[in-house]
């Protein structure tokens, strides 16, 4: 400590915990701990914050200034009774003990403390406020977070009272950490809506689903029922000299019927009395059926529609007797016939007889659907794999600071392969927008356009770079120092003039036209533009002239631009890529492949970088020394050493794909996931159960092949 | 043959490696450098061939100024001077084969390195090199299969594959025990006798320097602070010692101490 003049005396260790009473963390300033102080306000008021806006947005009617009142009643509360407490704690330690505080007592005191929140719950609640309040404020999780955080003040008040009494003394923060993390429990708990009471009572819910789930296998075969069915015709109504059909002779070893008479009449409703006139009634016999089982009679009317005669003109369920034959009585039933109906009214009874479900031993079309997927899915995989590494093996090695880092060259070469660049790009629009005119238009000649526009960007920027940085080092060489100067001077103002411009009017179109009702004028959009190009101008002017004759460290500005890119491409997940590839192609496995390939450039790029970043840099600079030039270096030196590393990252981002892109199909990127998200939809949970299945299996195999492969080359 | 200039080196993070050194060399010296660890002999030999940019200064090597040629310039001068290091530098993984041809680089085109590609001739050279060195039975071992003596003959191997005219050596027997020392020391010798290379070699023991070099210049603190042959050395007291190796410096077992 310094020392403090007398008309100073020290404040004694009570006013620093005072202090932090009224307001936390003060005392702990006082007692000269600023930095520890501040970090205490800042975390109480925070939490007072957060569990304020959590109760209030959590209610039903969200009212934030009722819900602060109530949250700061509660804490007075929560706090008298920890003060309580502490007090009880106080007096048993003095008199029964006689000892100062221990580990234990704090431990008596916490759990006393929970207790007596748990008990006096309800009265302290109601006393808080009008139990309407309470029932929009979620009592529970405001008395819970301000128990808490009563907790973290009087851990305050105890560390600052500690501080100012030992100012030398660094105490531990672990015990206000927990508090911290402890409100936070309590407000994540509310958010996440944690019912452990539903959770118990309706776990009972899932066995109905689960268990088709967890055992599919039946829905994986077809099943075929068989059909025993035998007919016999009558005509009604009967007309007079009409004899009907031939009457059924029974034929053995095949199931037969026989109907006596062969005509008759129909019933009649009663509309009057409500009741049916019975028709004529029949007799039917048969046999050849399966003894003891049970069939089921039909009548079929004239116009081919079969029902069931109902009105109890006889039973419909007949049992067949041991020798597999049956007699049974039916009178016609009540059959609707036109009265413009011509001819002979031909009826029909069939006694027909259903097998349950026979197992055929043939793969459902569900299975074969889910196998289809599965298959696509591990391909889909596969090809965003194989695309990602052809991609991103290059990329990482612009991505590896070690290599990138020596990389420097004057800023004058570095301006004038720029300016070749951006004169190449011009060129390659160009040329590539009067090709597809006379190739009939882009969407005429897609693959032509496209791959001549690549191969010609591909050489024009080689060239455009390499001789702008020729020529302009030449340049540099040959003028005077001052015109150089000036004139990459010139040159970085026009590059920057552009980007400036570009970033002007999307600055205008962007950002300024937000509180606009509609899109920005143009004269301000132009004014933007202008000022922009002026601003990075002058900027750039002034950077080229300063550096205009120095190294520009070109590598790793390369270096930390891939980086940005492929983190930005990274930390956008798959499943968003995937539903840009759907609007981009369409549904299908094509848009997951080319979601999973962005990922995998990305992630792969930086798996690959850090494998580079981690070589030994002595054979770099043994090969250096032999004078290879740089591309030589990185296929002895660098190629060499990452190749174990490479496979296994290789691998292993196989196996992730594989599992992402099970998910990527239910937002429309093809595979199993495609169908699985469906099946969810129609609730067929057996068919669910079979996908769920596969991509299990496929998942745990690749997983075992995956490691196992990896491991033999690490 | 090399004329060292004034050379100066500053690291970005203001580290003073080499201070205004200045010494030549001629054809077919055998050049002991001695100094202790962090007086800038690594530094030096690697400003020799711009692994390091020195920060000032000029080296001529035969009368070309290094430390103003282009990259072209520089591959050129580079593949005219061998080097061998501590840690010998080999690629693990690779084949001795591999690691030796690699030495002949600067002379390839590198489109063809893409696809792995040696002449005829180089692969010859890569055999009676490995021969030269006494390892011609391990050419398709994998570097790190083989001991430490053999990897540094290895390294030896592939400084050979440049047809250089000089060879820096960067402490090359320090990660090997006294006996491996004499024989990788021993071969840069016939070297530097038969083939008349120049050898530019940093040391930590006294004997080996008086043994091998035929002239010696001492660094401490990024400064020469003693030159002279090997007669010289063996004329070696105390108060020159310290010199060097500064005061708090002590001889271990007299004048073959390490230190």
């Amino acid at each position: 400590m310094t020392d403090r003049s007398p008309t100073t005396p020290p404040p004694r260790s009570w006013v620093h915990g005072l202090l932090s009473f009224v307001v936390p963390g003060s005392g702990q300033i006082s007692a000269r701990q600023p930095i520890r102080g501040i970090a205490i306000l800042l975390s109480f008021l925070g939490l007072a914050a957060l569990a304020a806006w959590t109760v209030a947005q959590r209610s039903r009617t969200p009212d934030v200034l009722l819900s602060a009142r109530l949250f700061g009643v509660i804490f007075a509360q929560a706090l008298a009774l920890l003060l309580f407490l502490a007090a009880l704690r106080y007096v048993v330690a003095r008199f029964a003990k006689g000892e100062p505080a221990s580990a234990l007592w704090g431990l008596i005191l916490a759990a006393a403390y929970i207790a007596s929140l748990l008990l006096v719950q309800d009265q302290l609640l109601a006393a808080a406020g009008a139990p309407a309040d309470l029932d929009q404020i979620y009592g529970g999780t405001a008395l819970f977070a301000a128990g808490a955080l009563t907790a973290f003040l009087l851990w305050n008040v105890a560390d600052a009272a500690l501080l100012g009494a030992h100012p030398d003394a660094r105490p531990s923060f672990a015990a206000g950490i927990l508090y911290v993390c402890l409100v936070i429990f309590v407000l994540g708990w509310n958010l996440t809506e944690i019912d452990v009471q539903k959770a118990v009572a309706e776990y009972r819910d899932t066995q109905i689903i689960l268990r088709r789930i967890v055992w599919p296998w039946r829905a994986a075969f077809e099943y075929e029922q068989v059909t025993i069915e035998s007919s016999a015709r009558i005509q009604a109504p009967c007309p007079p000299g009409a004899t009907g059909p031939e009457v059924n002779q029974p034929v053995p070893g095949v199931p037969w019927i026989s109907v006596t008479p062969t005509c008759g009449d129909i019933s009649l409703r009663d509309l009057a009395a409500g009741k049916l006139i019975f028709g004529t009634e029949l007799t039917i016999t048969g046999g050849g059926y399966p003894p003891g089982s049970e069939v089921d009679l039909l009548w079929k009317n004239p116009i081919g529609n079969a029902f069931k005669p109902r009105g109890g003109v006889g039973d419909t369920e007949i049992t067949i007797d041991e020798n597999g034959e049956f007699v049974s009585t039916l009178y016609i039933p009540e059959v609707a016939i036109p009265s413009t109906a011509v001819g002979d009214q031909i009826h029909t009874i069939i006694i027909r007889q259903e097998s349950g479900e026979i197992f055929t031993g043939r793969l459902s079309p569900s299975i074969k659907l889910a196998l289809t997927g599965m298959l696509e899915t591990i391909m889909i995989g596969l090809m965003a794999t194989f695309f990602g590494v052809i991609a991103a093996f290059p990329i990482s090695f612009f991505a590896a600071r070690n290599l990138m880092a020596p990389i420097k060259s004057p800023l004058t070469g570095v301006v004038g392969g720029l300016v070749g660049l951006a004169l190449a790009l011009v060129l390659t629009f160009w040329a590539t927008g009067r090709v597809s005119v006379s190739l009939g238009g882009l969407a005429a000649a897609p693959i032509q356009v496209a791959g001549f526009g690549l191969a010609l960007l591909l050489v024009s920027a080689y060239f455009g770079w390499n001789s702008g940085a020729a020529l302009a080092t030449r340049l540099g060489k040959t003028l005077p120092p001052a015109v150089t100067r000036g004139l990459t001077a010139l040159e970085v103002a026009a590059l920057a003039g552009a980007a400036g411009y570009l970033l002007g009017v999307w600055f205008s179109r962007g950002v300024v036209s937000i509180p606009l009702a509609g899109p920005v004028p143009s004269f301000l959009e132009q004014r933007y533009a202008f000022g922009g190009a002026a601003l990075f101008g002058l900027a750039g002017f002034l950077y080229g002239y300063r550096n205009a004759l120095k190294e520009f460290s070109l590598g790793l500005t390369i270096y930390s631009t891939t980086r940005t890119l492929m983190n930005i491409v990274r930390s956008i997940e798959p499943l968003i890529w995937a539903i840009i590839g759907t609007i981009w192609i369409g549904l299908g496995p094509f848009a997951g492949t080319i979601a999973l390939t962005l990922h995998t450039i990305a992630s792969l790029g930086k798996l690959y970088s850090e494998a580079i970043e981690s070589i030994e840099p002595g054979p770099l600079e043994a090969l250096q020394a032999t004078g290879a030039n740089r591309l030589q270096t990185i296929v002895y030196a660098v190629i060499p050493q990452i190749v174990p590393s490479c496979i296994s990252f290789t691998i292993y981002r196989w196996d992730i794909n594989v599992r992402m892109s099970t998910i990527i199909g239910a937002v429309g990127g093809g595979g199993i996931g495609f169908i699985l998200i469906q099946w969810i939809r129609l609730f067929q949970y057996d068919n669910v159960g079979l996908a769920v299945w596969l991509i299990t299996l496929t998942v745990a195999t690749l997983d075992y092949v995956s490691s196992s492969i990896r491991e033999r080359f690490i | 043959m090399l004329e060292v200039q004034n050379l100066t080196k500053i690291y970005p993070n203001g580290t003073v490696a080499l201070t205004d050194v200045s010494f030549s060399v001629e054809a077919g010296e055998f050049l002991g450098i001695i100094g202790l660890s962090g007086s800038g002999k690594s530094t030096l030999l690697r400003c020799i061939n711009r692994l390091v940019e020195p920060t000032s200064g000029r080296i001529l090597w035969n009368g070309v100024d290094i430390t103003a040629a282009d990259q072209a310039g520089l591959r050129v001068i580079r593949r005219e001077i061998g080097m061998i290091f501590q840690h010998f530098n080999l690629v693990r993984r690779s084949s001795v084969v591999t690691n030796v041809l690699s030495g002949r680089l600067g002379y390839t085109p590198p489109a063809w390195s893409l696809v792995n590609r040696f002449s005829r001739e180089d692969r010859a050279k890569a055999s009676r090199a490995l021969e030269r060195v006494g390892i011609p039975d391990k050419a398709l071992h994998r570097a790190d299969a083989l001991s430490g003596g053999q990897q540094q003959r290895v390294g030896i191997a592939r400084a050979l594959m440049q047809d250089p005219k000089m060879i820096l050596a960067d402490e090359p027997v320090a990660s090997l025990d006294p006996v491996l020392a004499h024989s990788i020391l021993g071969t840069l010798e016939r070297l530097n006798q038969e083939d008349g290379i120049t050898v530019l070699c940093s040391l930590h023991f006294l004997d080996l320097v008086q043994r091998y070099a035929t002239r010696v210049i001492g660094l401490r603190d990024g400064r020469v602070v003693f030159e002279g042959d090997s007669e010289d050395i063996r004329q070696i007291n105390d108060e020159r010692f310290k010199e060097i190796y500064g005061e708090e410096a002590r001889r271990l077992g007299g004048q073959e101490g390490r230190v």
